[in-house]
């Protein structure tokens, strides 16, 4: 199966694209190899090794969109390595198949014009072994939009179908789609703000609603939040769904810098932002694991106290690295991950700092 | 009228409650059929995607049953169940699933206490009714 999009045809096998992919850097991976392999021999060699970061299609000459490519090559394959045994996949499956099946408890305004859905944010906090409060961004959210004075309807959709999609699950991926379109069109709904960089990227791309799509922050860098208590220095890590996939690279430094946070940019930043090294929870293993190490050292060396980034995977992979080295190698990290709703409602609140809010349940 | 009869899927660890059914079975203490029951070694190798999958092929009901804590065999895995358990449960409240996944822990002296908990998780699960996942 091949979409109009996908002109991988076109290249002319120059190399840029291993010049530039991270992960290039920790496995023997090629997207140059993988696309001369499959124009000419048919093969999909490789193409599950790749992050789908989509480094690659900002540094080609030729303009080929190999993020189409990949995800071309992965429908109808059989995915490897997918991550926490397959728990999310299970549960989106199950969601399909489940009517009146939630993805949160919270409850908001519902005759609002405007929707937030919080994405599997819940989910992640039974899921992931880690001591932090996905919950808190769903909640950090509502309260930081009840503040711009645009009170949200909560969405109950099924599960935005990301990693079902990227994972080659072309089925599952548009039972959710359509569950979610029929569910969106209902509710009546003009805007549709979601808190997830992977959430953006679906509903925005893969989707064709007729509401408009808003990442959060994007929402939150025209608001007026009244925060003048943000005196730290903030590194921003670009999800690549939200920088490179999308586009939008300014509006989670507008929404910082308006609360008087000084931001330091890392190394590789926006277009060449890295990777957190895991995406559509596949290949989470020790060769990603030391692109997550690069990341968070280049944080480390901006001297910032807090690294914000505006997806949750991103959230849990650099703090999954940064609890296991505190812990155990004694490798300090000093400075927080937070997601950026997290960090500016806590400034809302006085920068109660610890875990704030109280939660999903 | 016929009565429901659901299909339950129960995970026995080795150590003790594998035992405690055969105690059960000794004693000869009567209890209902409708469970299916799975040796794993330690409460801890169940996963939550087994008891995702359980649902999706059909059972009404998972019950997951363990060695009291503080006594695995393993020294703690069951801390783990315990945690990953409680997990489970709040996401079968998200996705409409309420009362269908329950942990107990059975000791293998506790043939009574086997009889038991299947027998109150059977009638829990008669009364919730068909899973919504077989109905389709």
């Amino acid at each position: 199966m091949t979409n109009n999009s996908n002109n991988s045809q076109v290249c002319y096998q120059c190399g840029t694209c291993i010049a530039i992919c991270p992960v290039r850097r920790v496995v023997k991976f090629s997207p140059r190899v993988a696309i001369y392999d499959s124009n000419i021999y048919d093969t999909d060699t490789d193409v599950w090794d790749c992050l789908t970061c989509g480094q690659c299609v900002t540094a080609c000459p030729q303009g080929v969109r190999l993020l189409d490519f990949f995800l071309d090559q992965r429908i109808g394959g059989e995915p490897r390595d997918i991550v926490h045994k397959g728990v999310f996949t299970e549960l989106a499956d199950l969601m399909t198949q489940l009517g009146n099946s939630k993805t949160t408890l919270l409850k908001g305004d519902d005759t609002a014009g405007i929707g937030y859905f919080p994405g599997c944010v819940d989910f992640h906090d039974m899921f992931f072994d880690l001591d932090m409060d996905f919950g808190e961004i769903a909640t950090s959210s509502v309260t930081l939009l009840s503040k711009a004075g645009l009170s949200p309807k909560i969405m109950q959709l099924k599960c935005c179908g990301h990693d079902q999609l990227w994972q080659g699950n072309q089925e599952m991926f548009d039972k959710l789609k359509e569950e979610n379109t029929r569910l969106i069109n209902e509710s009546g709904i003009d805007t549709l703000v979601v808190s997830c960089a992977e959430c953006y990227r679906t509903f925005l791309m893969d989707y064709d609603l007729d509401c408009e799509v808003k990442h959060i922050s994007q929402v939150l860098a025209d608001a007026d939040l009244g925060i003048t208590n943000g005196s730290a220095t903030a590194a921003i890590h670009d999800a690549c769904r939200l920088g490179r996939h999308t586009g939008e690279y300014d509006a989670p430094r507008k929404a910082i810098a308006a609360t008087g946070a000084n931001i330091v940019e890392m190394q590789h930043t926006k277009e060449n932002a890295l990777c957190c090294g895991v995406s559509s929870m596949m290949n989470c293993n020790d060769h990603t694991k030391a692109l997550r190490v690069l990341r968070m050292d280049e944080a480390k060396r901006t001297g910032a106290d807090v690294l914000i980034t505006s997806c949750p995977k991103c959230l849990a992979h650099l703090n999954c690295l940064k609890e296991e080295e505190d812990s155990e190698h004694g490798h300090d990290y000093p400075f927080e991950v937070l997601d950026l709703t997290v960090y500016l409602a806590r400034k809302l609140g006085g920068g109660n700092g610890g875990d704030g809010g109280d939660g999903d349940e | 009228m016929v009565v429901f009869e659901p299909k339950i899927v129960m995970f026995c660890c080795n150590w003790c409650s594998y035992a405690g059914a055969d105690l059960v079975g000794v004693g000869r203490l009567q209890y209902p059929t409708n469970t299916r029951v799975i040796r794993v070694m330690c409460s801890s190798r169940i996963q939550p995607t087994f008891i995702l999958q359980a649902l999706k092929d059909g059972a009404d009901g998972v019950l997951v049953t363990g060695c009291h804590i503080g006594d695995c065999h393993y020294i703690d895995g069951n801390v783990y169940t315990e945690e990953r358990m409680k997990n489970v449960v709040d996401a079968m409240k998200l996705l409409g699933l309420e009362g269908r996944v329950h942990l107990e822990w059975v000791s293998a002296s506790e043939g009574p206490k086997f009889r038991e908990t299947v027998t109150e998780f059977v009638e829990q699960i008669r009364a919730l009714g068909l899973s919504p996942l077989r109905a389709e």
